[in-house]
C-alpha cells in the first residue's frame, strides 16, 4: 500500500517544528513531508508523484517567498490530479481578499489562525485525512485506529464484503 | 524525503504469486502424472493455477474466477481450443457460463437487497436499539446482547458490514471506559466473533455456505433454508454462549455498568415501510418453504423485484452492490464442474490412503484443514478449492460419509477461521481499532473455532442422523 501523503508547506523552521511535531500521530499511517517554499513544495510533489504516493492533505502557510500560499493552492486546484488532496490554510497574515480567493477558487477546506492549539490542528487534520480517505481509498480498514474511526466504520459497513 | 524500508516491487507476494501461478498452470502439460486422464492434466493446471492465485491474491479473488471460467471453456469444454479425446463426454461451455446465474447466487442476490435496505433504513441500528435494551447495564449481559444481535444481523448481511457498522457504535463505548480495562478487549473483540460464528447460520450468512449449497445443488442434493438452518443454528447458538462465557471470564471489564447509545429511529416513510414488508414477507417464505415448496432461490429473487421496481434501490446504489462476491462463488461453482466432469477430483483424492483412517476422522481433517486454510486465505477461496474434493470424497467413502455432511463441514471450517487479523474481514476490523493484540485474537480464535470444531465433528452429525436431516 502506497502511504498518503501530507504535505506542509511553511518558511518558519520554528512554525514547520511545531506543525511536524503536533502532525506526529498520524505518521503511524501517512507519510509525512515538509517544504520551505511553493517550489520545495512542488519538488516534492513530484517526487510523490513519481513514487505513487497520493497527496491526502496540504497543510499551507500564506507567507512564503515567491509564490504566495493561497496562489500555490489556486494552481493545485486547477490540476485533475490534486482536485481531491484536501486544502488547509494555517495563516496569520491572510488579508480577507486573499482569504476569499482561497475559499472561492481554491476551494479551500479548512482555515487554522496562528497560533493554534494542537488538539485543534489534531483535530482539522484528522477530519480532513478521514473525509479524503473515505472519498478515494478502496481499503478502508488501516486507517480505523489513527483517523476518525467510527466514521470510517460506517463507511466500511455501506461497502463491505466478505471474501 | 523520508526513506522507507520496502521490499523491491518484483519481490512482492503478488508478483511471486503470478509468476508460481503461470508455472503451476504449466507444469501438468509437461509432466504425466501416472492415472491421471489427459483431459485430468488440463483441469488440474487450471486448479493448480487456481490455488496459487487465491492463495496470494496476485489477481483480485473474481478476477481468478472469471479466468478460471474462461480457461475451463477453452480446455475442457465442448468448444475448448485444444483436440478433445473421443471417450470424454465434454460440457457443453455454456455451463460455465451458466454458473454466473446460478440459482445460489440468485438466492444469495437476495440477501443484499435485504442487507443494503436494511443499511439504507437503518433498521440494522433500530433494531439493534430494540432489541439491546432488555440486555440492561451490566457488562457481561451487554457483551451477549451484542452478540446475539450481531450474530442474528450476520444470518442475513455480510459479516464484514455487520461488523463495521457495530464496530461503530462500540467504539465511543469503549472510549468511555479507563485505559487497561480489559473490558475494552471483550467489547471490541466480541463483534468480529459473533460476526463470523453468526454468519454460518443461515444459507445467506456467508459465501461458504453458497459455495456448499451450490455444489449440493449441481448433484441433485437441495438444501432449503431452514434445513441449513436447523443443522447448523442450534450448534451455532452452542458456540456463541462458549465464546460468550470466555470473553467475558477472559476479558472482564472493570465498570459496573456500560451504556450502549444508538442515536436512530425507525425511518417511517412509504419506502422505508415497503422494504419492511418486502423483508419480512422474504425471510417468512425463506423461513416456511416445507410448507409451500417455493424454492429459497425463487424467493430470494422477490426482494431483487420489487426493490427495483419500487426504487427502493437506486442504480447508483444497484452498480456498487458486491457483486464480486458473486463472481467469486460462481468461480468455484465452475471450478467444481470442471473437477467432476474431467475425474481430476477422483485421482486427487487416490492420492491419499483415505481407508486407513475412520469415517469421523476423515469429517474432522476436512473440517480443521479449512479452518487452517481459511485462518490464511479467504474463506470463499478456501471453500472453492475444497468442497468440490471434499464431496467427491464423499461418494468414494460410500455409506461412510454423506455428501452433504462434507459440503457442510468445510463451510463450517471456513467460517471458524478467526485467529489473525488476516484471517477475516471483521478480525481486520477490530484489530484496526488498535484495541486488540495479535496475541489475545489468536488465544480467543483458537478457543473458540477449537470449540466449534470439537461441537460440530463430535456432536452435530449424530443429532443431524437423529433428527433425519441428512437424507
Amino acid at each position: 500500500m502506497k502511504r498518503i501523503v501530507i504535505l506542509c508547506v511553511e518558511d518558519e523552521a520554528e512554525v514547520l517544528d511545531a506543525v511536524l511535531r503536533d502532525l506526529s500521530p498520524f505518521k503511524s499511517v501517512m507519510r509525512i513531508e515538509a517544504a520551505e517554499s511553493v517550489d520545495d513544495a512542488k519538488t516534492v510533489l513530484e517526487e510523490c508523484a513519481a513514487d505513487g504516493h497520493p497527496v491526502g492533505l496540504i497543510l499551507c502557510d500564506h507567507l512564503l517567498p515567491g509564490v504566495r500560499g493561497v496562489d500555490f493552492l489556486i494552481a493545485l486546484q486547477q490540476d485533475a490530479h490534486y482536485v481531491a488532496t484536501r486544502k488547509v490554510l494555517i495563516t496569520g497574515q491572510a488579508g480577507l481578499e486573499d482569504t476569499v480567493r482561497a475559499v472561492n477558487e481554491a476551494k479551500l477546506h479548512h482555515y487554522i489562525a496562528k497560533p493554534w492549539k494542537a488538539e485543534e490542528l489534531q483535530t482539522v487534520v484528522r477530519d480532513q485525512l478521514t473525509e479524503y480517505v473515505i472519498r478515494t481509498q478502496d481499503d478502508l480498514i488501516p486507517y480505523v485506529g489513527v483517523l476518525d474511526g467510527a466514521r470510517i466504520l460506517e463507511a466500511v459497513a455501506s461497502s463491505g464484503r466478505d471474501q | 524525503m523520508e526513506t522507507e524500508k520496502r521490499v523491491p516491487d518484483w519481490l512482492s507476494v503478488k508478483s511471486v504469486g503470478l509468476v508460481v501461478a503461470v508455472v503451476f498452470f504449466f507444469i501438468p502439460f509437461f509432466i504425466e502424472f501416472e492415472g491421471l486422464s489427459p483431459m485430468g492434466h488440463r483441469m488440474l493446471s487450471v486448479f493448480l493455477m487456481a490455488i496459487a492465485l487465491w492463495i496470494t491474491e496476485a489477481i483480485p479473488l473474481h478476477a481468478t474466477a472469471a479466468l478460471i471460467i474462461f480457461l475451463n471453456i477453452l480446455l475442457v469444454s465442448d468448444r475448448a481450443m485444444l483436440p478433445l479425446p473421443d471417450d470424454y463426454k465434454a460440457p457443453g461451455f455454456s455451463t460455465f457460463f451458466f454458473s454466473l446465474a446460478n440459482p445460489v447466487l440468485m438466492l444469495f442476490l437476495g440477501g443484499f437487497f435485504l442487507a443494503d435496505g436494511a443499511a439504507k433504513y437503518k433498521l440494522d441500528k433500530n433494531l439493534a436499539k430494540t432489541l439491546l435494551k432488555p440486555f440492561g447495564e451490566k457488562p457481561s449481559n451487554i457483551i451477549l446482547g451484542l452478540m446475539l444481535i450481531v450474530a442474528v444481523f450476520s444470518m442475513f448481511m455480510s459479516n464484514t458490514a455487520t461488523t463495521a457498522a457495530f464496530m461503530a457504535v462500540v467504539l465511543p463505548v469503549i472510549a468511555r471506559l479507563p485505559p487497561g480495562d480489559r473490558g475494552r478487549i471483550a467489547l471490541a473483540l466480541c463483534i468480529p466473533i459473533a460476526a463470523n460464528v453468526g454468519g454460518m447460520g443461515t444459507p445467506v450468512g456467508t459465501p461458504p455456505n453458497a459455495i456448499a449449497l451450490g455444489a449440493l445443488n449441481a448433484q441433485g442434493i437441495h438444501i432449503s433454508f431452514v434445513h441449513w438452518m436447523a443443522m447448523i443454528f442450534p450448534f451455532m447458538l452452542v458456540v456463541m454462549v462458549v465464546a460468550w462465557q470466555l470473553l467475558v471470564r477472559l476479558f472482564p471489564c472493570s465498570s459496573k455498568t456500560i451504556t450502549i447509545e444508538i442515536d436512530s429511529s425507525y425511518d417511517r416513510s412509504p419506502k422505508a415501510i415497503l422494504f419492511y414488508f418486502v423483508a419480512g414477507t422474504t425471510i417468512l417464505l425463506w423461513f416456511t418453504e416445507p410448507l409451500h415448496g417455493v424454492s429459497s432461490a425463487i424467493v430470494g429473487f422477490f426482494p431483487v423485484v420489487v426493490m427495483l421496481s419500487a426504487r427502493l434501490i437506486s442504480d447508483k446504489e444497484f452498480h456498487s452492490m458486491q457483486w464480486s462476491v458473486l463472481w467469486l462463488v460462481a468461480g468455484g461453482i465452475a471450478l467444481g464442474t470442471g473437477v467432476g466432469q474431467t475425474g481430476l477430483d477422483n485421482w486427487l483424492i487416490g492420492l491419499i490412503a483415505w481407508d486407513q483412517m475412520a469415517p469421523a476422522m476423515i469429517g474432522g481433517a476436512l473440517c480443521l484443514v479449512a479452518l487452517v486454510f481459511s485462518t490464511i486465505i479467504s474463506n470463499s477461496a478456501t471453500a472453492n478449492l475444497m468442497i468440490p474434493i471434499a464431496m467427491s470424497l464423499a461418494v468414494s467413502l460410500g455409506d461412510d460419509m454423506n455428501r452433504l455432511t462434507a459440503a457442510v463441514f468445510v463451510a463450517i471450517g471456513a467460517s471458524l477461521a478467526m485467529m489473525l487479523p488476516i484471517s477475516t474481514p471483521p478480525n481486520a476490523i477490530a484489530y484496526s481499532t488498535g484495541q486488540v493484540q495479535t496475541k489475545q485474537m489468536a488465544i480467543m480464535g483458537a478457543l473458540v473455532g477449537g470449540t466449534g470444531l470439537i461441537i460440530f465433528i463430535l456432536v452435530a452429525p449424530h443429532v443431524w442422523a437423529l433428527f433425519g436431516l441428512l437424507e
